[in-house]
């Protein structure tokens, strides 16, 4: 047993290196993680929102569909719902955010008699066509924002907004 | 629009548009066999007003609610309210309750009594659809104050 013994000099050497060696890696360890972190970002099943609309019911009149979804503010945990205007315009589904860019009041459809076949904002009389497109001389300037859709399972899912892509500038 | 910062922001910049106040008067009664009603009714409203907020976001700002304890109910607050709000130019002032006390004051304000409807045994979707009724409630009486002017 004692035929291998340490010096001090080693033992010495092989503390310090083992402390050293448990520094760098402690120094080093969120380093690495910080630099990859965007491979590890968990992206669950993506922000598309299932909604209780069949894709085959879809028609080419605009149908309010609620969708809800849950919304982390700090601690607190909501279930919010949102609505979408869905549409068939041809084979596309189309879905419009009922946001008025105006002032940001919901929109309905076919809502004032004067002027059928458009979304219609109650609150400062601003109007869009079946498209999105805002009418000029209303208050909105710019047309209604669209939703991302899916299908899964012949239901309909609603993603992000984004810009109009159905108003030809 | 909620009466924070944010949204304040946009009303001076868009005082001609946000011409409308929407003021909760909500009732806090504390003796024991009131205290579960009043505080349905409470709930009831400030889920209305939210409601009502998120539908009409651009033309109105909801007030934080006005309480009141029963020792402390002012009958002629709700005017004096008022004329400040006119004042800070807002159009129209209108004040939701379901404080049956209020009802007196309809003609000199715009007083909106709603039954308190208890909502803390339905479940969301049933909410929504009755908070969705009660709105049909209120909507007219609101165009009918904006379309006078």
């Amino acid at each position: 047993m004692s035929n291998n013994r340490v010096s001090r000099r080693q033992f010495l050497s092989y503390t310090l290196t083992g402390v050293g060696g448990f520094m760098a890696a402690g120094m080093l360890m969120p380093m690495v993680r910080f630099a990859i972190d965007p491979v590890l970002q968990n992206h669950g099943g993506g922000d598309f929102v299932e909604t209780s609309l069949k894709v085959a019911d879809i028609t080419e009149e605009p149908t309010k569909v609620d969708f809800t979804f849950e919304q982390l503010d700090a601690w607190y945990k909501s279930d919010v719902t949102n609505v979408a205007w869905v549409y068939k315009s041809g084979d596309k589904i189309i879905a419009l955010s009922p946001v008025c860019k105006h002032l940001g009041c919901m929109v309905d459809w076919n809502a004032d008699s004067g002027h059928p076949e458009q979304f219609f904002c109650p609150c400062h009389a601003g109007r869009y066509t079946k498209d999105g497109g805002n009418v000029a001389g209303t208050p909105p300037l710019g047309p209604l924002d669209e939703y991302d859709v899916q299908e899964k399972d012949g239901l309909l899912l609603i993603g992000p907004t984004k810009a109009n892509t159905l108003v030809k500038k | 629009m909620y009466f924070n910062a944010t949204d304040m922001t946009v009303f001076l910049t868009q005082k001609e548009f946000i011409d409308t106040a929407i003021v909760p008067l909500v009732s806090i009664d504390l003796a024991a066999e009131k205290i579960k009603q009043s505080g349905a009714e409470a709930d009831f409203l400030l889920s209305l007003t939210g409601f009502i907020e998120q539908q009409f976001k651009g033309r109105l700002v909801v007030m934080p609610p006005f309480s009141y304890s029963v020792m402390y109910k002012n009958a002629n607050m709700p005017q004096e309210l008022e004329k400040q709000f006119h004042e800070a130019g807002f159009k129209h002032v209108f004040f939701l309750t379901c404080d049956h006390f209020w009802t007196a004051l309809e003609g000199q304000v715009n007083v909106i009594w709603l039954p308190a409807i208890p909502l803390e045994s339905m479940n969301k979707s049933v909410k929504s659809s009755i908070l969705e009724d009660q709105l049909r409630q209120v909507v007219p009486k609101f165009s009918e104050k904006w379309s006078m002017i």
